[in-house]
């Protein structure tokens, strides 16, 4: 069940990733769907998109997998 | 607000907005008025009442019936007030032994053809004929009533709400006039001449028959009692009235409830309602009869199982019920498994309370509404470029606009007030741009040509207007000073960059648009120079995996050509239902507080905190489309679902009942049993609009009040119930009526803060914002500047849909309204508007539909990627080829059987004009169709058996 809803929730990842894909360099573009993750998901979403084990491929695109590591460093943030 | 029932005042021909002003003298008193004005009106307007028949400040003078006659010093004969414009020193006499010979020489005239039978006329009372004579002095007919009349003439009853009597037609012309002016229709035409003249319909044909809209325009404007309302020849006339605002679409129009005791007899749109100024359709004047319809139901019930029969119980005991369940499941499960959905269709006041029981007494952010699936992108579209997520104008302002685009709407069908608003300043010469995949009626209509057609394949509407900024953009008609002095220029630069590229370019985007380039480039020049442009959008542009880009786009236009900001230009959201633009206000969304702020902002929830006594979660909640997955997940337990169908409303059906059927806890409010309450635990009988007090909110940003015209038929108005569950939950709440609501919005909320009843009572409505900035409101946004300071022009890349056409589905389904019906149908279903629309069809093209050998009215099986349902094949051009679409008004179409997943990128909006199908004949329904009958009979079965 984990790996169905992590799923939906990185093909959600990938989507947004790609339709802010002309708003500046990679870095930035990442920087955006992390914040953009942030400010409208769910912590249980946030919580499993971010939990991916490792250096697995779980199908995020190469920005996805940047904004995702962004996010969680923002989730670190907001526990300290 | 109550008062005694009176016809609303008319000044005989419409107001002048001329700001000259001209004196002169009406029966000697001195009398000064808008240049422009008639005599008549002038009159009017000082108490002195000119007799007239063919005249009514609706509609433009016309000076037929001759009986508003006056004298005028220095001026030869007797000319007619109405057509009769004021002048400085015009001296004016209203009454004389001549005039009154002459006006009842004409009433003699009209009178020795007209039936004598007004003790019972269902008019009498309440007729201009009959009070014209009256006061004319009318007592005797010289010409007697033996000679040719039409007094037999056949009476026409085929419409279910009004009745045509031609032998009570003096053929004064106002009921054709007003099909033109008002609505815009042309339905009515006066055939012959002389005394063979009469009142004729399309083309001789009856009122069903024709193509009129039952809008009741000429039954408002009827001076007799040829065209009657059905329900005043049951009922009689009122005997008093409520000022009210209609419980449909997003236009917010304002009615007169009038009524007999607490039944109600006629909804007469208001005068001063600003938003409709004395129109109506045929949904708010007519279909007003599901508020006491015998499906009503009015006692709360419960049941532990979906396969229980109900059991009726008081409000307390389904209360108590209500939250014990709801405790239970949050002590298993955690305080995030349960959440609520609220309704578009409810009060500001119902859907404030309903996203604060839920952050203050679920203690989570679970909350999201019905915007979800319709507007949510408007809200993230134009919140991001131009700062607040509402639209630009008043509804009044098209009437200054040059150019208008209409994109991805149908107002004629779906915002129908407002389409004939457009309709009239079309018919002026303003030029109309439809960017549409249907062919809407404001393509081509009876004066009404749309200038340029973009047939837009479904799914590339970004492609498309990306291509309309490129070419303003390369030919060099952009607003310069405008966009220098008003946006963000450093992200104008570089968003000039990425729209300046040729892959932009109408000549490279035809191939995915499916729009011709020279159409295209055409309508771009037209809308950047055309003078003040305005664009009208619907969920034809909002229901898209791109429907927040989509958005944008539409403002990166207006802002790129300087349409923001002044009367006649803008960027307009017509909403589907009554209150989106309010529900969105109120903070129904998961992620912000009423006001569009946001829930991690610590200032705002400090303020929030202090008001409720309670720590708000920083943290957003779920979104609707969220919830189902997660009770799908088994994290999702208890629903609360306040005047909202989801079962029927949102995508993948079958999704969303097997969402609902794993929910332990579903609790519904509504006024019916509706397709979502076959899966509830808890029914809580909800109130019809006219129950309640409250206010809704419009597309233009206008709050008005709704007012209780009738006790709730359960005891309760629905923001009774949710503060009854609330209490019970230990979340506490206390107010005696919804104006303390209201003001709790107002003390929370920087753009309510000058809101309160006493003040709409005062202005008659509010556009927000209103504060100490705006203490009248707000006609029109970013006048000066943007909400968000510099406007911000959004890059607006194409991503094409996953959802694609393949061999295996090669059609593209499309959804859409239809005029007579209204969203799920639950109120218009159960009125005679189903006489027009009794079932939902599918319409596809006619070289669509020959390939396959499916004939007009064969059934036809739709599969898509997630279901499959059956529909009666409407055959016709009104699609492009390649196209197919439907409305989904009724449960057992099953529409949304068909429709997918799919959603817009940042809100998860759901893509409901794109699925990709494939149609055949077929001769029974679908497996889905044959579960849904099963499934129904034995849900009303259960209700059957509660309610014996």
């Amino acid at each position: 069940m984990p790996d169905s809803k992590r799923q939906r929730l990185v093909s959600q990842v990938n989507q947004i990733a790609l339709n802010m894909s002309a708003n500046g360099s990679e870095e930035m573009v990442a920087d955006q769907v992390a914040q953009h993750l942030d400010k409208f998901w769910a912590p249980p979403m946030k919580d499993l998109i971010t939990e991916q084990p490792g250096n697995e491929d779980i199908g995020l695109t190469s920005i996805g997998q940047m904004a995702v590591g962004n996010l969680l460093k923002i989730l670190e943030k907001k526990q300290t | 607000m109550l008062e005694f029932y009176e016809p609303q005042a008319d000044y005989g021909t419409p107001k002048s907005t001329s700001t000259t002003m001209v004196t002169l003298s009406i029966d000697g008193v001195s009398v000064t008025v808008p240049e422009g004005t008639s005599v008549m009106r002038a009159a009017a307007e000082s108490g002195v009442k000119i007799p007239r028949l063919c005249a009514t400040d609706q509609l433009k003078s016309f000076g037929s019936c001759r009986v508003c006659l006056v004298e005028i010093e220095g001026r030869r004969g007797f000319p007619a007030s109405c057509t009769t414009n004021v002048e400085a020193g015009m001296e004016v006499k209203t009454q004389s032994d001549q005039i009154g010979k002459l006006r009842r020489n004409v009433m003699e005239l009209y009178i020795s053809d007209h039936p004598l039978d007004c003790l019972t006329c269902p008019t009498n009372g309440d007729c201009e004929l009959q009070d014209t004579a009256g006061e004319l002095g009318l007592r005797s007919v010289r010409y007697g009533f033996e000679g040719d009349n039409h007094l037999i003439a056949e009476k026409d009853e085929s419409n279910p709400y009004f009745t045509f009597d031609p032998s009570k037609c003096i053929v004064c012309s106002r009921c054709v006039r007003a099909c033109e002016e008002v609505q815009g229709t042309f339905a009515l035409t006066i055939d012959g001449r002389g005394f063979d003249s009469k009142v004729s319909v399309s083309q001789d044909e009856d009122f069903m028959g024709s193509e009129c809209v039952s809008c009741g325009a000429c039954v408002a404007a009827c001076p007799t009692a040829t065209l009657t309302e059905k329900s005043i020849i049951e009922a009689g006339k009122p005997e008093h009235s409520v000022i009210t605002t209609c419980a449909y679409c997003g236009v917010g129009c304002s009615f007169k409830a009038e009524m007999k005791g607490n039944q109600v007899v006629r909804m007469t749109p208001y005068k001063d309602g600003k938003a409709n100024e004395g129109h109506a359709c045929v949904k708010g004047r007519f279909a007003f009869g599901y508020a006491t319809h015998k499906d009503r139901i009015t006692v709360p019930m419960i049941r532990d199982s979906i396969d229980d029969p109900w059991k009726e119980v008081s409000w307390d005991e389904a209360v108590t019920y209500t939250a014990q369940r709801f405790k239970d499941i949050q002590a298993q499960y955690g305080r995030t498994s349960i959440g609520a959905i609220s309704s578009s269709r409810c009060t500001n006041e119902e859907v404030y309370l309903v996203q604060k029981m839920v952050r203050a007494g679920f203690g989570n952010n679970n909350i999201d509404t019905c915007a979800r699936v319709c507007h949510s992108p408007t809200g993230f579209g134009l919140k991001t470029t131009l700062g607040e997520s509402a639209g630009t104008q008043t509804f009044a302002s098209v009437a200054d606009a040059d150019v208008v685009i209409v994109m991805g709407a149908n107002p004629t069908e779906a915002h129908p007030v407002f389409g004939s608003r457009l309709k009239r300043r079309l018919r002026e010469g303003a030029k109309l741009i439809v960017i549409d995949p249907r062919k809407i009626e404001l393509v081509s209509s009876p004066h009404i040509t749309a200038d340029y057609h973009l047939p837009v394949r479904p799914g590339t509407n970004v492609t498309l207007l990306n291509a309309l900024a490129h070419v303003v953009v390369n030919e060099g008609l952009q607003a310069r000073d405008y966009i220098a002095e008003r946006c963000d220029v450093a992200e104008f630069e570089k968003w000039l960059t990425f729209i300046g590229d040729d892959r932009h370019s109408p000549e490279n985007t035809a191939s995915i648009t499916g729009v011709d380039a020279a159409d295209l480039r055409a309508a771009a020049r037209l809308y950047a120079s055309g003078g003040n442009g305005a664009i009208f959008y619907g969920l034809g542009v909002t229901e898209h995996s791109q429907g927040s880009t989509a958005v944008m786009a539409i403002a990166n236009l207006a802002m790129l050509t300087g349409n923001i900001g002044h009367e006649g230009v803008g960027v307009n959201p017509l909403r589907g239902q009554n209150n989106v633009q309010g529900s969105c206000d109120m903070g129904s969304f998961p992620h912000e507080l009423p006001g569009y702020r946001h829930i991690s902002d610590k200032a705002t929830r400090d303020l929030f905190e202090g008001e409720w006594g309670v720590t708000l979660d920083s943290e957003p909640g779920l979104r609707i489309p969220n919830m189902f997955d997660a009770a799908l997940d088994g994290d999702f337990k208890g629903l609360y679902c306040q005047g909202e169908d989801i079962a029927q409303s949102d995508p993948n059906t079958q999704h969303v009942e097997a969402a609902l059927r794993s929910i332990e806890c579903l609790v519904v409010q509504d006024i019916f049993l509706n397709e979502t309450a076959k899966f509830a635990h808890v029914f809580l009988p909800g109130a019809s609009f006219l129950e309640k007090d409250g206010t809704f909110t419009n597309a233009e940003r206008r709050i008005s009040r709704v007012r209780k015209v009738m006790p709730p038929l359960s005891g309760k108005a629905d923001w009774q119930g949710t503060m009854a569950l609330a209490n019970a939950l230990g979340c506490k709440m206390e107010y005696n009526h919804p104006s303390e609501i209201m003001d709790e919005i107002a003390r929370l909320t920087p753009t309510f803060n000058g809101v309160s009843y006493d003040r709409i009572e005062q202005l008659g409505s509010i556009q927000w914002p209103c504060n100490d900035d705006s203490p009248e409101g707000t006609p029109i946004m970013h006048v000066d500047q943007f909400v968000r300071g510099k406007g911000f022009f959004a890059m607006t890349e194409y991503v094409a849909t996953t959802e694609r056409a393949n061999r295996k589905f090669p059609l593209l389904l499309t959804t859409g309204r239809i005029l007579s019906q209204y969203n799920v149908g639950a109120q218009t279903r159960r009125t005679e508007n189903s006489e027009w629309h009794g079932e939902d069809v599918l319409e596809i093209h006619p070289h669509d539909a020959e390939e396959r050998g499916i004939n007009h009215g064969d059934w036809v099986g739709i599969n898509s990627r997630v279901g499959d349902t059956v529909l009666r094949a409407d055959v016709t051009d009104k699609v492009k080829p390649g196209v197919v679409y439907t409305t989904f008004h009724h449960p057992v179409s099953g529409a949304n059987v068909i429709t997918t997943d799919n959603s817009d990128w940042a809100t998860n909006c759901p893509e409901y004009k794109v699925t990709a199908v494939q149609i055949s004949k077929v001769s029974q329904p679908s497996n889905w169709q044959a579960r849904q009958k099963s499934f129904d009979k034995q849900q009303q079965g259960l209700l059957k058996d509660a309610r014996h």
